[in-house]
Formats: structure tokens, C-alpha cells, sequence
């Protein structure tokens, strides 16, 4: 007999590296590549954290001045404050109407009954940690939940257009004929309008009927409506190359079912462009939200998001105010930049080449 | 190749009909009763009555989609439901300033970006390279917004080299007055994203055998770059200006709004805004059209760009 | 052919006038991850190469033959590392030290190169006449017009009809073998005095090898050019090569000339090389494998097995007028037909081998394919234990699946990336319900690595770690987990190393023998065909062109195509034989 190797007395189950390990294993040498990794993991955790209301739980209190100054320009000037606490003042008149004031005997004991009961007024703050904007609210906080809101918007509808996409791919790509006919046809429809009209038109009917539900589901329903294509071309390309492969057609040979074939055989060897493309479109529609939001399609106004203090910041720029702008700016900035580099370290560890 | 025309044009029927299916669904079925939608943005009964006649909202849903798709081919929407202009006057009106802006930008840009990354790509692996590809994706990730309003206040309310918003009646005042800044900041804007694309399409054709083979006869580097490579990596490059060609068309709705532009894409914002979706329906249908004319377009371009390309 | 080759000749230490380029300690090294060790590809060697002679550099994949030759005009990857000792000596210039311009001037021009994929070694949006005209002006110093002119004159010279039409033909408007001379044309332009063959014919069908191996000999002599030729195939060394050069694992292992390496090889893996590949004129039962001259054992004069089939035989599969069309989009609404398989018929006597010869093109793959379903066919009948398997429906066929198996051709694709040997040995009994437990199945899985000759452990790995012919033993396996009576083997060893072929060629002899399977081979390769097949059926262009016992078509073949693909196999081997008995 041809042997060539001896056996081993006994096997033992080993540590064999499959395709995630072996990129795991890539990704952490490249540096730049892990780096960016802890920074998103950083937001990710700090989107967590916020939403179960261990921090920035109070990002709505209005607890500075009108435009408070951050806390390393404690001693600049505030006249935006000034002016706001004069405006308050000059509100009461103390103008007695006792004599023909109908009420005027009981102030004196409601007066008393009032101090007797504590109230904790707050008394607005000169500065903030990253400033106030103008209604006083903290700046940093705001940061902080706007962060959470555009990430879990962004990532929630990646999500779901990966779902989307990956399902019309498999199908479209797999099956063939006139399924691939329908979906591609359903594809140019899609890709026919320009983005940016497809998502207009989808937010002018949300904002106008409330029919695609309240609070965030709107925007993330928008983003996942329209933004499927990408990853539609994608899976299908992939499916349509790896169904006339070896090992699917070997598949077929030892009798395996269809599902089977598409889901068992060859979903894990294209699932890697799936997850670059699931970092891409988050990327895409965090920055799609931000400028949503901004022109008022996007999160609701009881909500805050990156995009709804820039639009607050485009006229506070004018007058000297540019915390809020920095803010949002630059935590969008980080994560947008450790996102995308984390996208492409992703993509060079998961390169299939070295199979 | 005219059988090849032919045959392109036929298969576009079903997605026109099926883009026009789409708005129709979205903004007649969807969006619902004109009544509801206008609630308190109209005040007078009368008008939202004749726009309810007007699209035959009582009747049943395939007579609405017929009228709308006689509005499509008669090129007649009727009024905006805010201002009351035709809306087919307004889309005539609105593409001039987006193309002012959008034609240079487009142009500018990419042969920019097309210099740029040949230069980057001859001395990749570099830290030139590196150094410019960091700052490329630092770039990217800045929000268009930020861009936008630090611009405006540099340039516009600081330095005063251009006025912050404004547009004329003269082609030429807004080719030299109002358009240069907006003009600047997109092309500065869409040039990093653009530059690291064309670049991978650089390298990508380096890696291909026929580089090799070039070299191999003794040809000099730069020729190789500007000969060989250039030429093949043309054919990406152009399938990219291709896809953005039809968004000329829309333009930058987030610069026409902050500028004060009177173009189609700050038409269509405001028309979000007030609901008015005879304007967004009209914009998009026809948008959608224009789209798959340039494909097609493109396409038939292909064949003297790559030969390769056969028509069957 | 070169008359120099009963020249006693150039051996080493000749004077320097009669050698036009010498490589001395070579050494390359590729940098791989940016902390790991450097990969060694090259370590060291020195060979020379005499004026207007051919010399064969032979290797396997992996020996480090094309970065030799790579490295004579710098044309190395980024990565590589060439070692400050070595030298290349041309015209007393090492060409190493040389700068970008000196090498750029000699490109083309003294040294040209042709490489293995001519289909993505020209510019695909150039015409061929520009290519062609490209290093004519460059070196030259030709005018557009001249150029042109020459381009045509070049174009005749390499045998290409019409040549002031075909001057403005792009690249994809020609066969591998057209584009293969276009490259030539190119490479001689300037009259080199070098010219470095790339495995330039292993990508073409053996019919075209054959044309171009008597195009570049004839240029040789015509242009008193030296060759380079690198290949894995000793055969065309055999026909072709004045001086022989073989190399393994990065180290030359023997060189002399080719009478000198034929005659009285020295080296265990000259010898096994030789020995491994199966031969026209004789069918050893086992083939000699490079281990057995490893260890030190000669090549025992092993039996002959016969091999033929009769009447009496038990037919297992019949195939009746299966028929294969596909119907491509053309025009405005209409279809044409592709033909890839007309009429084919054929019995398989059980137990034995069909082996199903053609060059690419001709269908025979599409056979193999459409009797396992894994196509539909357009026509005809597979008959196995009287029943029609075509017409079944995908239900009833489930249970005729195990009984026919296909191995295929490229080892790195057959298998699922991403399931571990277990997963992919145990699939097909779940599905067929062998074995009553996982404990079975999986001890069953075990035993069949053993069989196939490969250790336990394998069990937990995953493809991306074996070797091109380990995987095909993966891929065995798999088809034996289902004790299937035909063995489909679609060009199974044609993407492997000779010496690896020869195992895997021993190894389905082997379960033949113990499990009495049959066969249908299907190959390119006309040797390894008649080795292993009782009966062979010719293929062209979808139809069987002639069919007979092995030994009777390869020694009266009747029909014109076979004779013509028989007289264009390298016969290098075989004079060898002769030589040495």
C-alpha cells in the first residue's frame, strides 16, 4: 500500500485553527487594527452603559447656564448667560395689587406652607465639564447619549439590511433563473433613485403619516429599507461563485439538500463578507443618521442624537460657542476613523486567499 | 449593437413601471389621504378638496395609479401642495443652479483624485503613502456637517473671501461669486474618499501579470504607470463616475440648503418639510429615469473604453 | 531539433566564452509577515547556460524554479530578499548589481521572457500590434509605421494566419495557443540572445504544446538564441532540452546534459522522477513513488499488469445517446446551442476502468458531470442495475446517489473551507443513514484515513492544512464513507506534482483491487490514461471519436484525431528508455 505516514497510537482531539481563529490570530498583530478595535469596543460599551442609565442619565436637565462655559474656560465671559439672567430678572414686576388682588390675604399662608415643604432648586452651574448649550444642558452628557442613540441606530440598521441582503442574495444567487430575475429586478428599482432621494422619500412619508412607528424605529426602518442593496450585490455575487464550486457540487454528489447547500455548506464561507460589509454600513448609516437628524427627519426632538447638536451648533459658531460642535464632532470623528480601519483590518485578516 | 440598444431599452420598461409602482405604494398607499398628511399645514378646505379630487383619493387604488402614471408621461403633477406652482415648472427651474455647482465639482474632482492616486499609488508601501492614506480616513470620518458649517464661518464669516449664502439671477455672478465655495468645500470633501478608491484600483491592476510583462520588454516604471496601468485602471474609474453621474442631477441638497441654493436638492428638503409630495414623487420618478438613460449610456461607452467588452 | 545535443559538450568549467550567462550561489528569500522568518525559496544554487543551448530547469511546484529565472531580469516580487552574494553574470556585468536603467536596457532586448498565462500576460485593452510594436520601438528605435510593419513580419514568422489582419486583434480575440505565439513574437522581436520560457506550454492542450515546442526550437536555431526552459513535465525536457537542471525544494539536486541525467541519473530524486510517471510502452503494476528511491531502493523491476476488458464482463452502467446542450442568451430574444455532448454511449464492465481521453473542449468533463446528475442531461439514458437513473425523480435518485461518486479536479475546491476532515467524512453517512451512531460513524471515518494513508489526527483538521494530495486522499475517503460501486475520477491527478500522482494513482488502484470498484478516468493526460484504463474512449467536440482496449488504441489507433494526439505527447521519457536499455 501506498501509506506514506504512520499512524499515531491514539488521536487526541487537537486545537485545530478554523478561519475565525486564524483571523483573530492575524488581526492581533496588526496594531493599528487593535487599536481600533478597543476604541469601538469602548463606544459599544459606553452605548450600554448609557442606555441602562448608568451615565448621562440626566443629559436632558438643564443644568448650567444658558451656554455654560466648559470647565477650561471657567473664567471667560458669558454674555449670552448674563443677558438670560437679566431677561429673568426684569420678568416680575413688584408691583403691589393687594388691594385689588383677590388672593392677596392667602400669599402670606401659602408662603409659609411652601417653606415648609423642602425643595431641592438647583442652582444652575457657571460652567460644565465640556460646556452647555443653550438651554444650559450638559454637553458632554449629551455627547455621551447622542453617542448611544446614532451608534444603536446605526448599527441596529446595518443589521437589518445585512439580514435583508443576505437572505435576497442567497436566494437570488443560489436558485437562479426567474427568483434571480425578480430580485434583481426588485435591486434596479432600488438602485434606479439616488440614495439620497430613496431615503427623502421614505422619510417624507414617515414624517408626514406616523405609519412607520414612533421614536427610533423610523429612522432605523428607513436606513434598513433602503440601504440592503449593497450587501444584496454582494452575497449574491459570492453565492452565484461558490455555487458552481467543488465542494458544493460534492455536496450535491453525497445527496445534501438545497437548504442545506445554501445555509450549512456555503453561508460560513461567505459570512466574512458579510461581517465587512456589516462594519461598512454601520459606518454609512451613522453618518447617514447624523445628517438625518439634522434637517429633522431622524430621531424624534425628545431624543438627541450627533446630528441634532450640530444642528444646534451651526448657529452657535457664529457666536463664539463651539464646544457642542467639537463635541459631536470629534466623537463622531473617533469612531467613525477606529470603524473604518477596524473594517479594513477585518477584511485583511479575513482574507480568504490564504486558504 | 443597435439590437443590444433595443434590447436594454425593453428591460428597462418593468423597473420604470416597477419605480413608479414603488412611489405609488409608498406615497398613495402608505402615505395615505392627502387630508390626514396636509392636516394643519394647509388651512384652506377648498385646496385640500381639489387635490383629493385631483388624485382620485375616493376612487379605487388602481384608478389612483393610473392617474399617477398618466402624470408621468404627460409630465404634469399639478401643483406643488404648499406653494402652488406647477411642479413641473420647478423641476425646470431648479436643475440649472444644482448643475452650476454639481458639473465643476464632478469635474474638478476627479481628475484630481485621478492624479493623485496615480502619484500615491507609484510610491506605495511608503510612508508617504501610509501618512496620506491615515489622513484620508481621518477625513472620511468627519461628518459632512462639520465640514459645512466650519467652512461657512472660516471662509464666509471670518475671512470673508465669499459670502456665506446667496444666489443671483446671472449664470455667471454664481459661477464666480456664489458657487466657488460650496464648489471648494465638495470637492475637498469627496476627494479623500475618492482618492483611496482610485488608488485601490491602481494597485490592483500593478498586481496584474501583464505589468510583469511589460517590465519584462524593458519598459521604463513611469511609462508603465502611465501607459499600461492608466489605461486599464480607466475602466473602473469610469464605472464609478458613472454611478455618481445621475446624483449631478440631485445634487448636494445639504450644501444647496446651508448656501441658500435654489436647486432641485434643497427643493426636495423643503418638500420633506412641508409634505409636499407631488414635488418628491415627481423629482424621484423622474430621477429614476435619468439613471437608467445614463447606465445604458455608460454602457454603450463601455465598448471604446474595454474592448473586451462584447455586445450580445 | 538542436543538433548539439550528441555534443559532448559543455559541462561546467568550460571557458567563459561558450557560456552567455552564469548564476552563481543564488539565494532568495520572500519576507512573508512582518515579524516571521523570511521563506528561503532559493537556496544557493549555481548553474550556467552555454550559447545556443536549451537548458531544462525541472522541478515540481515549490522547487524554486520560476524565481530562478525570475530573478536573472530582477522581475521578483516586492518582498523578496536576494542575498548579497549572489551573482548573474552576463556579458561580465552581474546583472544583480545592475541599476534600473542597465536592466531595463537589457529587457526585451538581450533577455526576454515568455510567461505560463499568456491570456494575462498581455494588455488586454492594447492591440497585439501595439504590444508587439511597444519593444520594437523601444529598443529599436523603430517609427510607428516601421513598427507595424515588422509586428506583421513577427506575427508570420510565429505562425499566425492572416497577420495584417490579425495585427489589430485584441488579446481575447485568440486562443491560448495564438496568444502563446503573440508573446513569442514579442520576446524575439529584438533578437535576444536569451530567451526565459516560464512554463509556457503546461496551460495549453497537448495537441498546441506540441506546435509551440517546435516553434521555440525552431526560432533557437534559427536565431542562435539560448532557451531557459522551465517545466515539471521530463517529457518535453526529454524532447527539447540540451542541459538539464533539476531542482527541489530550493536546491539543485542533480544538472548535466540530458543524455548525462537520463542515461545515468544520479540523484535518488532524479531517479525518482524519471521512474514516477507512467510511461506509453509499459504498465509497471504499482508505480515507483519518489519515497521508494528516498530510502534507497532502486526501481524494482516491478510485473505488468494487464489490462483489457471482454464481452463476458458484468456491465455495471450503461450510458445510452446522453446528450448535453446548453443554451446561451443571444441577439435580441434568441438562444443558441452549445453541443458539449452528442450521442455518447459506453458500457462499464464492473470492476474495471474506463478512461475518457479529449483535450479541453471536448466534452468529456460535461460526461462525467451529466451522469451523476449533477447536471441535467438534454437526451439519453444512464442505465445502472436496469434502470434509468435520468429519469428518476431527485427523491428516488437519493438512493442511487452513494452508489456513484466523483472525485474531482482541483483538491483545493472540493473540499469545504470551512468544515474540519470529520465533519466532512461523517456528512455523507448522516445523510445516508450509514453507521447506527456518531460513535460508529465517527470510528468508521477513522478507519478510512488509515486506508487512504493518512494519520488519525486528520480527523480534527481542517482542508487548509494538508497538502494538494493529501486533500485528494480527503476527497477518496469521503467517496468511500458511502461504499459506492463507481468511482467518477474527473481529471483527479492532473493538478498534482508527478511524484504525487504516482500515489494517488497507486492508491485508487489499490481500493480497486480490494473493493472490485469501477472506474471512469477522465484526462487530458494520454500516459496516465492508458496506464490505468481497461478500455479508453477518445472525445472531440462532444462526441466519441474512437473507442477501444487501452493497449489496442494506443498501439493501431484508427481514426485521424487519435493518431494526432498520440504523435503530439513528449516522447522524452520514452528516448530516454531507449537510451539506457
Amino acid at each position: 500500500m501506498s501509506a506514506v505516514l504512520k499512524n499515531p497510537p491514539a488521536a487526541r482531539p487537537q486545537e485545530s485553527p478554523g478561519l475565525w481563529m486564524l483571523a483573530w490570530r492575524r488581526l492581533r498583530q496588526d496594531r493599528v487594527g487593535m487599536v481600533s478595535l478597543v476604541i469601538v469596543v469602548f463606544f459599544l460599551l459606553m452605548m450600554v452603559a448609557s442606555y441602562t442609565g448608568l451615565i448621562a442619565k440626566d443629559w436632558s436637565k438643564e443644568r448650567g447656564v444658558s451656554y455654560a462655559n466648559p470647565s477650561f474656560l471657567a473664567g471667560a465671559e458669558n454674555l449670552e448667560a448674563k443677558a438670560m439672567a437679566q431677561k429673568e430678572a426684569a420678568k416680575a414686576p413688584t408691583v403691589d395689587l393687594s388691594d385689588i388682588d383677590p388672593l392677596a390675604p392667602r400669599y402670606k399662608e401659602w408662603a409659609e406652607r411652601a417653606a415648609k415643604i423642602a425643595v431641592t432648586e438647583t442652582k444652575r452651574s457657571e460652567t460644565l465639564p465640556f460646556g452647555g448649550d443653550k438651554w444650559g444642558r450638559d454637553v458632554l452628557q449629551k455627547t455621551i447619549k447622542g453617542s448611544e442613540v446614532s451608534i444603536f441606530v446605526g448599527l441596529t440598521g446595518a443589521l437589518l439590511a445585512m439580514f435583508i441582503g443576505t437572505v435576497f442574495g442567497a436566494l437570488a444567487g443560489y436558485v437562479g433563473g426567474r427568483v434571480n430575475d425578480f430580485f434583481e429586478w426588485f435591486y434596479n428599482i432600488f438602485t434606479s433613485i439616488p440614495y439620497i432621494l430613496l431615503i427623502l422619500s421614505f422619510a417624507a412619508v414617515a414624517t408626514a403619516t406616523g405609519k412607520f412607528g414612533k421614536g427610533i424605529v423610523p429612522i432605523v426602518a428607513i436606513l434598513s429599507l433602503t440601504g440592503w442593496t449593497g450587501i444584496y450585490r454582494l452575497m449574491r455575487a459570492e453565492y452565484i461563485k461558490h455555487v458552481n464550486r467543488e465542494y458544493v457540487q460534492a455536496a450535491k454528489a453525497i445527496g445534501a439538500s438545497n437548504l442545506s447547500r445554501m445555509f450549512r455548506h456555503i453561508l460560513p464561507n461567505v459570512s466574512h463578507v458579510a461581517l465587512v460589509q456589516l462594519s461598512q454600513n454601520t459606518v454609512q448609516f451613522i453618518k447617514a443618521e447624523v445628517i438625518l437628524s439634522f434637517l429633522g427627519f431622524g430621531v424624534p426632538v425628545d431624543m438627541v442624537s450627533w446630528g441634532t447638536m450640530l444642528a444646534e451648533a451651526q448657529n452657535e459658531l457664529v457666536i463664539g460657542k463651539w464646544w457642542q460642535l467639537a463635541a459631536a464632532g470629534a466623537a463622531m470623528a473617533i469612531l467613525v476613523t477606529a470603524f473604518s480601519i477596524l473594517t479594513d483590518s477585518l477584511r485583511d485578516a479575513l482574507d480568504p486567499k490564504l486558504k | 449593437m443597435t439590437a443590444y440598444v433595443i434590447r436594454r431599452i425593453w428591460q428597462m420598461i418593468p423597473t420604470i413601471f416597477g419605480v413608479i409602482l414603488l412611489i405609488f405604494l409608498l406615497f398613495n398607499w402608505v402615505g395615505g389621504d392627502p387630508a390626514q398628511v396636509l392636516a394643519g399645514k394647509i388651512s384652506n378646505p377648498d385646496q385640500i378638496a381639489n387635490i383629493r379630487r385631483q388624485l382620485g383619493v375616493d376612487q379605487p387604488y388602481w384608478y389612483q395609479l393610473w392617474v399617477f402614471v398618466k402624470q408621468v408621461f404627460t409630465f404634469d403633477f399639478g401643483r406643488s401642495w404648499s406653494t402652488n406652482e406647477e411642479v413641473s415648472h420647478i423641476l425646470l427651474t431648479r436643475v440649472g443652479p444644482t448643475l452650476t455647482i454639481m458639473v465643476p465639482v464632478l469635474v474638478i474632482e476627479t481628475s484630481l483624485a485621478v492624479l493623485l492616486a496615480i502619484g500615491v499609488a507609484y510610491v506605495r508601501g511608503t510612508l508617504k503613502d501610509r501618512s496620506i492614506m491615515i489622513v484620508c480616513t481621518v477625513a472620511m470620518s468627519i461628518s459632512f456637517l462639520v465640514y459645512i458649517i466650519v467652512f461657512q464661518w472660516l471662509f464666509g464669516f471670518i475671512l470673508g473671501w465669499f459670502p456665506v449664502q446667496g444666489w443671483s439671477e446671472s449664470f455667471w455672478k454664481n459661477l464666480g461669486t456664489y458657487a466657488p465655495l460650496p464648489i471648494m468645500l465638495a470637492v475637498f470633501v469627496g476627494l479623500a474618499p475618492e482618492l483611496r478608491l482610485y488608488r485601490s484600483f491602481f494597485l490592483d491592476e500593478i498586481n496584474q501579470d501583464y505589468v510583469r510583462t511589460a517590465r519584462a520588454k524593458g519598459v521604463p516604471e513611469k511609462r508603465v504607470m502611465m501607459k499600461h496601468v492608466l489605461r486599464n485602471a480607466m475602466i473602473p474609474i469610469l464605472t464609478n463616475v458613472a454611478i455618481y453621474l445621475p446624483g449631478v442631477f440631485v445634487g448636494s441638497f445639504l450644501l444647496e440648503v446651508f448656501f441658500s441654493i435654489p436647486g432641485l436638492g434643497r427643493e426636495v428638503v423643503t418638500a420633506v418639510n412641508r409634505s409636499d409630495f407631488p414635488v418628491i414623487k415627481a423629482v424621484t420618478v423622474y430621477l429614476a429615469v435619468i439613471t437608467m438613460v445614463i447606465n445604458l449610456l455608460v454602457d454603450v461607452m463601455y465598448k471604446f473604453v474595454d474592448p473586451r467588452v462584447s455586445f450580445k | 531539433m538542436s543538433d548539439n545535443r550528441s555534443d559532448p559538450g559543455l559541462r561546467r568549467g568550460d571557458s567563459a566564452q561558450h557560456l552567455l550567462l552564469q548564476v552563481q550561489d543564488l539565494d532568495v528569500a520572500f519576507r512573508v509577515e512582518r515579524k516571521g522568518e523570511p521563506f528561503r525559496a532559493v537556496k544557493g544554487i549555481s548553474f550556467d547556460i552555454g550559447r545556443n543551448r536549451t537548458v531544462a530547469l525541472v522541478g515540481e511546484s515549490g522547487s524554486g524554479k520560476s524565481v530562478s529565472a525570475m530573478a536573472i531580469l530582477g522581475l521578483l516580487p516586492d518582498n523578496a530578499i536576494v542575498s548579497p552574494q549572489s551573482r548573474i553574470l552576463y556579458e561580465g556585468r552581474d546583472l544583480l548589481k545592475a541599476s534600473m536603467g542597465e536592466l531595463q536596457a537589457i529587457r526585451g532586448k538581450d533577455i526576454s521572457v515568455i510567461f505560463q498565462e499568456p491570456m494575462t500576460s498581455l494588455n488586454p485593452v492594447f492591440t497585439v500590434g501595439e504590444q508587439i510594436a511597444e519593444v520594437l520601438r523601444l529598443h529599436m528605435g523603430l517609427g510607428v509605421r516601421a513598427a507595424h510593419a515588422r509586428a506583421i513580419e513577427l506575427l508570420n514568422e510565429v505562425g499566425i494566419p492572416s497577420p495584417q489582419l490579425r495585427v489589430n486583434s485584441y488579446p481575447h480575440e485568440m486562443s491560448g495557443g495564438q496568444q502563446q505565439r503573440v508573446m513569442i513574437a514579442m520576446a524575439i522581436a529584438c533578437e535576444p540572445k536569451l530567451l526565459i520560457a516560464d512554463e509556457p506550454t503546461t496551460a495549453l492542450d497537448v495537441t498546441i504544446q506540441k506546435q509551440i515546442l517546435d516553434l521555440v526550437a525552431g526560432l533557437q536555431s534559427r536565431h542562435n538564441m539560448s532557451v531557459l526552459f522551465i517545466t515539471h513535465d521530463l517529457g518535453v525536457v526529454g524532447e527539447i532540452a540540451d542541459d538539464v537542471v533539476v531542482m527541489q525544494n530550493g536546491e539543485i539536486q542533480e544538472q548535466g546534459t540530458v543524455r548525462d541525467i537520463f542515461e545515468r541519473p544520479q540523484h535518488a530524486y532524479t531517479k525518482a522522477l524519471l521512474a514516477c510517471r507512467p510511461r506509453l510502452d509499459r504498465r509497471p503494476k504499482r508505480l515507483p513513488v519518489i519515497d521508494d528511491f528516498m530510502r534507497g531502493q532502486g526501481p524494482v523491476h516491478i510485473e505488468e499488469r494487464r489490462r483489457g476488458t471482454s464481452p463476458a464482463d458484468a456491465i455495471i452502467l450503461e450510458v445510452k445517446d446522453l446528450t448535453k446542450t446548453f443554451f446561451l442568451k443571444e441577439g435580441l430574444f434568441g438562444k443558441r446551442a452549445v453541443p458539449a455532448v452528442q450521442q455518447v454511449s459506453f458500457r462499464l464492465p464492473k470492476g474495471k476502468t474506463i478512461g475518457l481521453v479529449g483535450e479541453s473542449g471536448s466534452g468529456k468533463t460535461t460526461v462525467g458531470l451529466t451522469v451523476m446528475r449533477l447536471h441535467e442531461a438534454t437526451g439519453g439514458q444512464v442505465l445502472f442495475e436496469g434502470k434509468d437513473l435520468l429519469a428518476l425523480t431527485e427523491r428516488e435518485m437519493m438512493a442511487y446517489r452513494r452508489r456513484i461518486q466523483i472525485i474531482f479536479q482541483n483538491p483545493y475546491a472540493s473540499l469545504n473551507p470551512r468544515f474540519t476532515v470529520g465533519q466532512i467524512l461523517v456528512e455523507p453517512m448522516k445523510i445516508h443513514g450509514i453507521g447506527a451512531n456518531e460513535k460508529e460513524r465517527v470510528e468508521h471515518a477513522f478507519h478510512l484515513l488509515k486506508r487512504v494513508g493518512l494519520p488519525e489526527a486528520s480527523f480534527y483538521k481542517y482542508p487548509h492544512e494538508f497538502s494538494g494530495g493529501q486533500r485528494q486522499r480527503i476527497a477518496i475517503a469521503r467517496c468511500l464513507t458511502m461504499k459506492p460501486d463507481v468511482l467518477i475520477c474527473d481529471e483527479s491527478v492532473s493538478a498534482l506534482d508527478v511524484s504525487v500522482q504516482a500515489q494517488v494513482l497507486n492508491l485508487l488502484q489499490d481500493l480497486q483491487d480490494e473493493y472490485k470498484l469501477s472506474y471512469i478516468f477522465i484526462s487530458h493526460d494520454l500516459a496516465v490514461v492508458k496506464y490505468i484504463s481497461d478500455r479508453v474512449m477518445v472525445m472531440n467536440q462532444g462526441r466519441i471519436v474512437e473507442m477501444a482496449d487501452s493497449d489496442e488504441i494506443y498501439r493501431q489507433p484508427r481514426e485521424e484525431y487519435t493518431r494526432k494526439l498520440l504523435s503530439s505527447i513528449p516522447k522524452g521519457l520514452e528516448k530516454a528508455a531507449d537510451l539506457t536499455e
